[in-house]
């Protein structure tokens, strides 16, 4: 009865995490002093260099406000999108897109997110602890300050810095990576993978390093930490080896909080790599977002938001739900 | 694991080679195209967000060669010289009525769809009915359900239409006019079987009319190739001239810094917008780079519009022209051209660029008046000789003096003069109107009040214009104005740019855009209906530049009724751009300046400043005189 409480407790907390988010995420472009009429309009003004006459503005301003469900007040408005969003999980078309579904924009950007991003995150996670679990167990040996280091070297450098850098040595002065790759197209074959894998290599390592510097440090201090609770202490008089106590007593123990960081950094993922897909070229939901934010495309935006919104929440979630497996303290509270 | 190893370092081999012959060696393209049968171009837009949205009717299908290869206009303009040309068309429009609303069209025959159909008017017809039936929901066909009252199929080669007001500029408004034209003709073989599907068809990919058809392209929105149609002649612009490259590929090369890399790489061969200091480092890098103009100023100057501050002269203390003239008096020009812009532009003191096709129209014309004009008490404010006093602060600041223009070319290069720096003067026409500076330095309101100053600019997203507003904004603190310089993303720069609550002083470039004598297709925004209470929140449709002169609403709406090739149409323009210079109603700045560094390891001839047989600009339709003129270099 217990258990099903507790997760009859966490699901309604979902739930409500959810529905409070859908409603911030309807209010908040709405927020912003951008009309996405008046910024599809200056794109196709800008096309037509100014041969597009007032006459024809004023019938496209009528329609696309038409279009875009911009008409009726914002009440109507929030019905409508709650019923769009729960009911049929339409987002309707992009505005600075018309007619392109929001659905579609998504769904070919967000496989090249998440095959990058996931794995990326996943591998830093697992060096860095790995590592940082190493080097908080020794610390008091030279080898882990040298480990320590490595952290403190990479963790501090501008995600944008790193990137150039190693593009700047990988793919141009050492040219092993393209400097801008050609994704391939049409039917898949094993050398058009092999050549997304290549091409994905080098933003991936960029990713890797990244995210290794703070799990490094993170885990270091929760093992050196760890390494001092009196259970550990126990083990080593118990005669238990040091391969066993640093994996079975330092780094279970140790493990819980760097999973809650894993399960949030995997829900950030579907927020996208801006600045990788920017800098290395590659396809990903982040530049659809952006362009969302600065044109005051609504529909994109909710699309976006609402699946970060449910990543994160479901992340939350699914760590709620296996903590008691992981922690026995929990599960016996 | 060793053969999981082996599998690792094979890809990264392969890959790495495939990369590296390609270019090092330059026998293939990325795409698997011989790369000496390739252009390949940056794209303007960068990467694309929905590149399977090619139906014309929507509006997306412009870039990535869109416009320049795969489209086809009944008139084309050639960007050299400003004159239309028919391009489908089988000559110039024939007038049915006096009232001249009235034509009559015929299209050259002989002209095939990329998939071997004939293009008549039946196709025609059907793009006019098709934008028609839903000029609700197709979201680019406005500029011809509100243009065309009428039109009819005569036979498969003529048709008339009629359109709502006289026109006298027909082949700028159903063809080109400088860079685009707003409608674009569809195969009805292909579009009338989808019903009303046609409003959400995607047309990847397209059937086009140009001499190119798109082979292939990203559905991540990097890049689009381009292949030339093995009976190209036949094609919209088949009669212009041999297309060079089979190939032209578009692709989005990333970053600033990706692109100069790549660029010296000789991994593509014309780049767009680069930054001077990005060019500087290719260029020191790779001796095949060339700016447009081999002297200063090296870039090109000869864009269509013009960038100003626009000023919402119907909102206090702005709708005062002493206001007005003091801010343009403040700003100094010269130091602000060579802070933000390295001394790389073309001043332009009426409200279009000075190119050498607007020149001869505007600024000859209007030169003596402006040396002429007075304000205040009789000051003169114009300085004739402002680019002869660049040139000496360009030497003074250490530019090589065999890199500077001499005699005639420095007015060609750096503009026929422009306002003169003179806060004094500023200080005497605020006085007049009972502004002066309070105890903090900064001119106060009359009644004393503070006096801030909203000056919107672009963000990052225009990164010139962002250089160019702070700059502004900083020499006119120094004269003593309190400016707030707020930089915006571009959805909202819009509706500052639309809304008169919002709008104060924005630097700006829509309401400056003139190419050549047809002045009716930009300044035609200057309309009473047009004018909305300087309170409203009602987005305007036009006049951004808020010009309220009842003199200048005037010859626009004279003008309006006039052939373009009446000498009055032409004297109604000269005097617009007087009377708008004359009441300080926008303070112009400067030609747009754009980068179009090219390389020449592959393909030369590209067009330069010393060789201007068109506009550079690989987004303008006009390109396709650029792929009939380049020259392949002969390297593998």
């Amino acid at each position: 009865m217990g258990v099903l409480r507790y997760v009859a407790k966490r699901i309604g907390l979902y739930l409500a995490v959810l529905f409070i988010g859908l409603t911030i995420t309807f209010m908040l472009p709405r927020l912003m002093p951008i009309n996405p009429v008046d910024g599809y309009i200056g794109q196709l003004q800008s096309r037509a260099n100014g041969t597009l006459t007032s006459e024809a503005i004023a019938e496209m301003r009528t329609n696309l406000e038409q279009l875009y469900g911009l008409n009726g007040n914002v009440f109507t408005q929030y019905v409508s999108y709650l019923k769009r969003v729960v009911v049929d999980f339409d987002f309707g078309p992009s505005f600075t897109y018309y007619p392109q579904p929001v659905s579609a924009m998504i769904l070919n950007a967000l496989p090249w997110t998440l095959g990058l991003l996931l794995t990326a995150t996943f591998i830093a996670w697992v060096l860095g602890n790995m590592v940082g679990l190493v080097a908080g167990y020794f610390h008091k040996k030279r080898a882990a300050s040298i480990l320590e280091f490595l952290g403190i070297l990479l963790y501090p450098i501008p995600y944008y810095i790193l990137a150039i850098t190693l593009l700047l040595l990988l793919a141009y002065i050492f040219p092993v990576f393209p400097l801008s790759p050609t994704f391939p197209v049409g039917q898949m074959t094993p050398e058009k993978l092999g050549m997304i894998f290549y091409n994905s290599l080098l933003p991936g390592i960029t990713l890797v390093l990244a995210g290794f510097g703070w799990n490094i440090l993170s885990m270091k201090a929760l093992a050196v930490a760890t390494t001092e609770e009196p259970y550990v202490t126990y083990a080593r008089l118990k005669g238990a080896s040091n391969w066993t106590r640093m994996m079975r007593y330092v780094f279970r123990n140790a493990l819980l909080p760097q999973v809650t960081a894993l399960a949030l950094s995997l829900g950030m993922v579907f927020n996208g790599a801006l600045l990788t897909e920017m800098i290395f070229s590659y396809p990903g939901i982040g530049l659809i977002m952006r362009t969302a934010a600065t044109g005051g495309d609504y529909n994109v935006l909710y699309g976006a938001i609402t699946l970060s919104i449910i990543a994160v929440a479901t992340a939350g979630l699914v760590i709620d739900l296996i903590y008691p497996l992981l922690d026995p303290r929990i599960r016996h509270k | 694991m060793a053969r999981l190893g082996r599998s690792f370092v094979a890809t990264l081999l392969l890959g790495s080679l495939m990369t590296t012959t390609a270019f090092a060696q330059g026998a293939m393209s990325d795409v698997g195209t011989p790369r000496s049968e390739t252009l390949i171009v940056q794209t303007f837009d960068g990467r694309s967000a929905n590149p399977t949205a090619q139906n014309p009717l929507n509006s997306y299908a412009i870039w990535r060669g869109f416009r320049e290869l795969g489209w086809g206009y009944l008139w084309e303009m050639d960007t050299a010289t400003g004159e239309s040309y028919p391009e489908m068309a089988d000559g110039f429009p024939e007038v049915l009525n006096e009232e001249n609303t009235q034509f009559r069209i015929k299209i050259r025959p002989g002209i095939t769809w990329s998939d071997g159909q004939p293009f008549t008017t039946d196709d025609i017809i059907y793009s006019l009915d098709t934008a028609f039936k839903y000029r609700e929901q197709l979201t680019n066909v406005a500029s011809v359900t509100v243009y065309l009252k009428s039109y009819k199929k005569i036979d498969d080669l003529t048709f008339e239409v009629e359109t709502v007001n006289p026109s006298f500029d027909l082949t700028t408004r159903l063809g080109v006019y400088t860079w685009g034209t707003p409608f674009n003709w569809v195969p009805k073989h292909i579009f009338e079987p989808l019903g009303d599907e046609v409003v959400s068809f995607q047309n990847a990919p397209p059937v086009t009319l140009g001499p190119y058809k798109v082979k292939e392209f990203d559905p991540n929105g990097f890049w689009q190739l381009w292949e030339l149609r093995e009976d190209w002649e036949k094609s919209s612009w088949g009669n212009l001239g041999t297309p060079k490259p089979k190939y032209i590929l578009y692709k989005d090369f990333g970053t600033e810094e990706t692109r100069a890399l790549a660029f010296v790489q000789n991994q593509y061969d014309i780049d767009s917008f680069m930054s001077p200091d990005s060019i500087d480092a290719a260029k020191a890098r790779n001796p095949a780079i060339e700016t447009f103009s081999a002297t200063f100023p090296y870039h090109d100057m000869n864009d269509a519009c013009s960038y100003g501050v626009y000023i919402n002269q119907q909102r206090a203390p702005y709708d005062m022209e002493e206001v007005r003239w003091a801010l343009a008096l403040s700003l100094n020009l010269s130091q602000v051209g060579i802070s933000a812009m390295s001394g790389q532009f073309k001043a332009a003191a009426l409200p279009l660029p000075d190119t050498p096709i607007t020149n001869s129209i505007f600024y000859e014309a209007n030169l003596q008046a402006l040396k002429d004009l007075t304000i205040g008490d009789g000051y003169k404010p114009f300085d004739a000789e402002f680019s002869n006093t660049l040139v000496e602060s360009l030497k003074t600041q250490g530019i090589d003096p065999a890199l500077l223009p001499t005699g005639e070319a420095i007015q060609e290069g750096f503009g026929a003069g422009w306002w003169k720096h003179d806060p004094a003067e500023a200080e005497k026409l605020l006085a007049s109107v009972g502004i002066e500076k309070g105890a903090d330095g900064f001119y106060a309101m009359p009644d004393g009040s503070p006096w801030v100053i909203e000056f919107v600019i672009p963000g990052d997203w225009n990164k010139v214009l962002q250089r160019l507003g702070f700059s502004i904004a900083d020499s006119w603190r120094q004269a003593g104005f309190n400016v707030n310089a707020r930089q915006v993303d571009n959805g909202e720069y819009t509706t500052v740019q639309n809304t008169n609550a919002r709008n104060e002083l924005q630097i700006n470039w829509s309401n400056t855009c003139v190419y050549n004598s047809n002045w009716l297709g930009n300044w035609n925004q200057f309309r009473e209906s047009n004018i909305k209470p300087a309170d409203s929140n009602d987005p305007l449709s036009g006049n951004y530049a808020r010009i309220t002169d009842p003199e200048v609403l005037a010859l626009v709406d004279e003008g309006s009724r006039l052939p373009l090739d009446d000498p009055k149409f032409v004297e109604n323009g000269q005097k617009i751009a007087m009377e708008i210079a004359q009441d300080m109603q926008i303070i112009n700045l400067m030609n747009i300046p754009t980068t179009i560094p090219t390389n020449s390891t592959y393909w030369t001839n590209y067009p330069k400043q010393d060789n201007f047989y068109a506009a550079p600009y690989t987004w303008w339709s006009s390109f396709k005189k650029t792929v009939v003129s380049i020259e392949p270099t002969g390297q593998q």
